[in-house]
């Protein structure tokens, strides 16, 4: 695309993208309007309670927003480091091995369709309010995660491992130098996918009272008390975090495949 | 190319750790120069007593009846403070009516025959009460134990710290006023709120907020051979002190008629009910799944002013004081729960604003968990 044409299409797709935030507000202060701020509160009202929050704590909070959006990103990150660490070598393994893959199979797909919320009574029992949401989120990203890396492997084309077979290669070789490195776009891919639904998963999993805050938490409390300015500045930060860390994985997954020659999509 | 690959990932990997150690080291800083405070969670009020003896983090509880009593008679912990020390004769639980179903055709008849009940159930209960070795206190135990789910000896011993009672009276108003002062001080609620609400102040809102005409018409209501028309009711779950709802909905130990049934009343459990803290209630009130409920005065009073702004008027109580504190054997003071959790029903009930009561007087801070 020459780079007259590309400026122009950014261009454009600002312009539509600003505009399409201008009408969503408006949209929103004429709801609210129409409500009378009985549940739904208006933008200003929203962005005033959020920019102050990360100066003023809130008082019977106790802590800062930026300290609430921490907490809930601290638990982000130890679900998903915990999803990486298993479901990468496991995925590998299932994708490799057929007999771990059919000693698998029925375990997985009966677990897989179980909401990660459907464990978190258990969870909160076992693991405690501090463990228990952790691994709600680490559910929720082990599956999407595990998934694509079985579907990784056993997307390597056979021609390859052939190849490598005829050129001497072991099954040790061709694994570590056919198999995994085919496999790391469908890992990003798996990220990318698992961190989304690792976000749905954590607010509902701090909805069951947790430690050190977070947004989910947030959300739950204001709402009870029915401080919802509060809570739609919460879920204003959610919104936020959540397509920032998408996006982030979603453009590194992209980058990568792009990188290895695969066609983006 | 595959060593280029390793790189790549082993960048992404450490420059995901150092975020994630960079995020935890933060946001795990405590707050400088300050004493800790304590902390609280939400908790279903049933999994209270079971969370206390195996969740080390977990300090104490503050609950309805029977679930105070039912940790202390098992040992896992002991009353610290009951609310009735702190602040006696204290409204608990009263009977909020919707504002919608009062200006029904049928409303008003309704809230008045409903409220009667209310007044006899709540009397049988009182004489049940001071006769313990009368037929009718077996009969509130038993009626007690199939409400709460809870064994003869958690229901009797908390039975003992119930103090039923309809009656709206000065002290009561002053009290609603005195929470609605103290949401504002916690900064749940706002001065400026109750005045968009169109009251002058917190004494104003409680005065014009409860309605004890209602209570004085029931005085002179009949009994009705015909069913005048249906209530649907909201309550919590297992809550003691709501008790008198769930003998004058009793069938078998009065003769084949329930009390509410006596004066035309035909009581159903309302959508969800029963729920699992006062704000949920009031927020069943707002879409309108409630015509009457029993619930604690404090989210009644905070969800009427703040969102969801349900419009109701509190017209009796149903108890005072009756929840207790209750926290591990070693600790001897609310100075020792510092550091530590306390878990409430939710933010926004009765308990929880007890609680924030009893730790400000102590001069310590009550911060999410």
């Amino acid at each position: 695309m020459p780079k007259e044409e590309r400026r122009r299409n950014l261009l454009r797709r600002l312009t539509i993208g600003t505009l399409s935030i201008a009408v969503f507000i408006a949209i929103w202060y004429v709801i609210a309007w129409i409500d009378k701020e009985t549940v739904v509160i208006y933008p200003h009202t929203v962005f005033a309670t959020l920019f102050s929050s990360f100066t003023t704590a809130i008082p019977w909070r106790g802590y800062l927003m930026q300290q609430e959006v921490l907490a809930s990103l601290g638990r982000l990150f130890w679900g998903f480091a915990l999803a990486f660490v298993i479901a990468v070598p496991l995925g590998l393994l299932i994708g490799y091995n057929w007999v771990a893959n059919i000693a698998s199979k029925p375990i997985i797909e009966v677990l897989r369709p179980i909401p990660p919320l459907a464990w978190l009574p258990i969870f909160i029992v076992v693991f405690r309010n501090d463990i228990g949401p952790i691994m709600v989120v680490f559910l929720g990203i082990f599956f999407p995660l595990l998934l694509a890396m079985v579907f990784g492997v056993r997307s390597v084309p056979r021609e390859l491992i052939e190849a490598a077979k005829t050129l001497g290669a072991n099954r040790l070789a061709i694994f570590r130098k056919v198999i995994f490195p085919s496999t790391v776009p469908y890992m990003m891919n798996g990220i990318y996918v698992g961190l989304g639904v690792g976000w749905m998963c954590i607010v509902a999993a701090e909805m069951m009272g947790v430690r050190g805050g977070g947004l989910g938490d947030l959300i739950n409390a204001s709402g009870s008390s029915g401080n919802y300015d509060v809570m739609y500045a919460a879920m204003v930060m959610l919104g936020v975090f959540g397509f920032l860390t998408t996006e982030v994985a979603r453009i590194l997954s992209q980058e990568v495949r792009e990188w290895m020659g695969m066609r983006a999509d | 190319m595959q060593k280029k690959i390793i790189a790549a990932i082993v960048a992404v990997v450490v420059i995901v750790a150092a975020i994630g150690a960079a995020l935890l080291l933060t946001s795990s800083l405590p707050p400088a120069t300050e004493k800790e405070p304590v902390y609280y969670v939400s908790m279903g009020v049933g999994t209270m007593k079971n969370a206390l003896s195996t969740n080390a983090s977990l300090g104490g509880y503050i609950a309805w009846e029977p679930f105070g009593s039912d940790g202390i008679v098992s040992g896992v912990g002991h009353a610290l403070k009951w609310s009735g020390e702190v602040k006696p004769n204290h409204p608990c639980c009263v009977v909020l009516v919707s504002d919608a179903f009062l200006s029904t055709s049928l409303g008003v008849n309704l809230t008045v025959r409903f409220l009667k009940a209310h007044i006899d159930a709540t009397n049988w209960m009182n004489a049940a009460l001071a006769d313990k070795a009368g037929g009718d206190y077996t009969k509130l135990v038993d009626m007690a134990m199939k409400f709460t789910g809870r064994n003869e000896t958690v229901v009797k011993a908390a039975l003992d710290h119930m103090k039923y009672d309809y009656a709206i009276s000065q002290e009561t108003i002053d009290y609603i006023t005195w929470f609605a002062e103290q949401f504002v001080d916690i900064g749940q609620m706002t001065n400026a709120s109750i005045i968009a609400r169109g009251y002058s102040s917190a004494a104003d809102f409680a005065d014009k907020y409860t309605d004890a005409s209602y209570l004085a018409d029931a005085a002179s209501v009949g009994t009705s051979s015909t069913m005048v028309g249906s209530v649907r009711l909201g309550y919590l779950t297992g809550d003691l002190h709501q008790l008198a709802q769930y003998v004058a909905r009793n069938t078998t130990n009065f003769g084949g008629t329930s009390m509410f049934a006596k004066y035309g009343v035909n009581v159903s459990s309302a959508t969800g009910a029963p729920y699992s803290s006062g704000p949920t209630e009031m927020d069943n009130f707002a879409n309108g799944n409630i015509d009457i409920g029993y619930l604690g005065a404090p989210p009644a009073i905070l969800k009427h002013i703040n969102n969801p702004k349900v419009d109701a008027k509190i017209v009796a109580q149903a108890n005072t004081e009756g929840s207790a504190l209750v926290v591990l054997p070693s600790i001897t003071s609310l100075e020792e729960l510092r550091g530590l959790v306390v878990a409430i029903p939710s933010v926004g009930s009765i308990q929880y604003l007890l609680l924030q009561v009893m730790l400000k007087d102590a001069g310590i801070r009550l911060v999410a968990g």
